[in-house]
């Protein structure tokens, strides 16, 4: 019998140190994918080896501009159940005008860069780690790196740049519509004029809430294209591992944006 | 025996005098822990067509991605056109890379890409022609590859043979002085397969490539072939011409000429041994 | 690669030598258009070319269309076979008109 526990002892722990090797090589993989992308972005132009505008603007179309109603529709219902839950909450207290400075600091903070990421996580980065996963099984990637063109530089840094600019402009967009579906809701509910809610709003809101609700998104963009490049990568097995690959990266992008961004959320607001 | 040269009935177009294009030297691999190529040795010469074949599992496919330099060897050197692959910094392997083309099995066009972008993306990554040179260009060889007139199409609209031609015009886009052409014939229907067959003789002719084919398929590696390397089980049986290889009366040999399944002596004491360790 | 201008009656002759490559033909390519943006015939004279590759061969398909459009006479000279081959994997030698030698083509025209 202790033999026996002895046995499953040694097992697990070599389980837990597989696992943590695995971990800790899989973000010295993501960093380095990190620092090469931006390489490029950076550097590109130095070795004649741009960037190439044409497909950044395209990443744009599909992850930024093509995902304008739904960004809208969601923000705007969020708005809206904020003003809900604010204005049964703060009725206890006789306050419910207050919950006009709920309303713009969580949208702007909180939940608009929140929602947008979450949903290109979902509408991207799933497709992102699909497209690179089906290129190395048809070794489209291998021919890129023997045609002398860097991996990295040709799918990576466009996503990456892209995201970056996509990104926090949705999450603009997102601060708007949340705003204003708190200002529809409180202002019926409330009796105040829209012109009203705008001017406490914007007497609440300061430049800071807007730009630490950008910082945010910028931050979520980089995890959704590194999770979903880095599963990308790693697909094996053909058409199931690339299913696979595309479930886990939307997973994984969306809990390490939570996490960060209760992270974050501690750090910019001590 | 190994990597002999073809003795008397020497073709014209090869020169075994001059310098290897390609020189593989005591090459040794591992995928993982298991050795997947082991003291590899294999000259091939200018103009030559050289064959590898061998049964799957054989390391034909590893060896050719050893190669194109998409993996590192264990040990051992490759030289190609005289230049240690395993050696190269990033900016030299870069250079090279203007000489060597490659076709993929599955063609690796780019999905993104309409067949002539496909084709002309080498020359807008390594030249500064002008974009009219380069189309022409292109269109030269989607014309060499009886594919005139497709270069607004885009990879999934082709059929499997027609993606194999477009695959290898990008290939020889640049006038690589050596080609890699990774299972030809494979899902092709026969017809195509040995118009295929035909385009590499012409290419090989009109523009004096070294061409590696990498094959499972006999009857064409038996037309093409200069030289024909035989793999199996990451070792090189043999490297001989058309013509020894088939006389060949090593047993394994004749076992994947003749499509027979591996006959094996059975070692009574080593059989128990495994199912019993 | 080196290159040689000079006309002989109606003609313009570009004579190439040596390796026309993908780091010369834009050198030549250049020159082709030019004697034509001049309104000459042009024949180029290939006898002394020990490589030409498919950038020069573009180069010349160039050259004989932008010659058709402006209705002046294109031509190549004293192909070698090795030339030749490169023309005929791309079925190019059905197209140009290709004469042995200048005085060949200069004779027949006149």
């Amino acid at each position: 019998m202790p033999n026996n526990m002895k046995y499953s002892l040694l097992v697990f722990v070599d389980g837990v140190g597989r696992k943590t090797v695995r971990a800790v090589e899989e973000i010295g993989y993501v960093s380095s994918l990190l620092a090469e992308s931006l390489y490029w972005i950076i550097l590109g132009k130095k070795h004649k080896q741009a960037v190439r505008v044409a497909t950044v603007f395209q990443e744009i179309m599909a992850i930024g501009v093509q995902a304008v109603p739904i960004v809208s529709v969601l923000n705007l219902a969020i708005g809206i159940m904020l003003a809900i839950q604010g204005i049964e909450t703060l009725k206890t207290f006789g306050a419910e005008s207050q919950v006009i400075i709920g309303i713009a600091l969580s949208v702007t903070r909180e939940f608009s860069p929140l929602i947008v990421s979450i949903l290109v996580a979902g509408r991207s980065g799933s497709a992102i780690a699909a497209r690179i996963g089906s290129m190395l099984e048809s070794q489209e990637v291998d021919a890129l790196r023997v045609i002398g063109i860097n991996p990295v530089r040709y799918l990576v840094s466009p996503l990456l740049l892209a995201m970056l600019i996509a990104v926090p402009a949705l999450t603009i967009l997102g601060d708007f519509m949340g705003l204003l579906g708190g200002a529809l809701y409180t202002s019926l509910q409330l009796n105040l004029g829209l012109a009203v809610y705008a001017d406490r709003t914007l007497e609440v809101l300061a430049v800071d809430d807007i730009r630490q609700g950008l910082i945010k998104s910028a931050v979520f963009s980089a995890i959704i294209v590194l999770v979903g490049v880095s599963n990308g990568f790693q697909v094996k097995g053909g058409a199931e591992g690339v299913g696979k690959a595309t479930t886990r990266s939307v997973v994984l992008a969306i809990s390490c944006i939570v996490l960060a961004d209760m992270v974050f959320t501690y750090f910019l607001n001590r | 025996m190994n990597n002999a040269l073809p003795t008397g009935d020497v073709e014209h177009h090869v020169d075994y005098a001059a310098a290897p294009v390609i020189e593989i030297r005591d090459l040794i691999t591992h995928y993982a822990e298991r050795r997947v190529l082991n003291n590899i040795c294999l000259n091939v010469y200018p103009g030559e067509i050289m064959i590898i074949m061998g049964g799957s599992g054989s390391g034909k496919s590893t060896l050719l991605r050893h190669m194109l330099g998409l993996h590192q060897p264990t040990s051992g050197s490759i030289r190609l056109l005289g230049k240690d692959i395993t050696r190269l910094s990033e900016k030299e392997f870069y250079a090279l890379r203007k000489e060597m083309g490659v076709a993929f099995q599955g063609g690796a066009l780019f999905g993104s890409m309409t067949v002539g972008e496909n084709v002309m993306l080498p020359l807008r990554e390594h030249t500064r022609l002008d974009e009219n040179t380069m189309q022409i260009m292109s269109r030269m060889k989607l014309e060499v590859v009886n594919l005139a007139g497709f270069e607004n199409l885009m990879p999934s609209e082709l059929s499997g043979g027609m993606v194999k031609r477009a695959a290898l015009a990008r290939a020889v886009v640049m006038d690589p002085k050596l080609l890699f052409f990774d299972e030809p014939s494979a899902g092709l229907d026969p017809v195509s397969a040995v118009e295929l067959d035909e385009l590499i003789l012409r290419l090989r002719t009109a523009m004096r490539m070294t061409i590696v084919v990498v094959t499972h398929e006999l009857e064409s590696a038996f037309k093409i072939a200069d030289r024909i390397t035989v793999l199996d089980d990451g070792e090189i049986l043999v490297t001989d011409t058309v013509a020894n290889v088939r006389n060949s009366d090593n047993k394994r040999i004749q076992d994947l000429l003749h499509r027979r399944p591996r006959s094996e002596e059975v070692d009574a004491d080593e059989y128990l041994h495994r199912l019993t360790r | 690669m080196e290159l040689t201008v000079h006309n002989k009656g109606d003609y313009t002759i570009i004579a190439l030598s040596g390796e026309v490559d993908l780091n010369y033909s834009p050198q030549a390519r250049e020159q082709i258009l030019k004697s034509l943006g001049d309104k000459c015939n042009v024949l180029i004279d290939l006898s002394a070319v020990a490589y030409i590759d498919s950038s020069g061969v573009a180069s010349l398909v160039e050259g004989f269309q932008a010659a058709k459009s402006s209705q002046l006479e294109f031509g190549l000279v004293g192909v070698s076979n090795a030339a030749l081959r490169v023309l005929q994997l791309a079925r190019l030698d059905k197209v140009f008109p290709i004469h042995a030698t200048v005085e060949e083509c200069l004779g027949s025209d006149a």
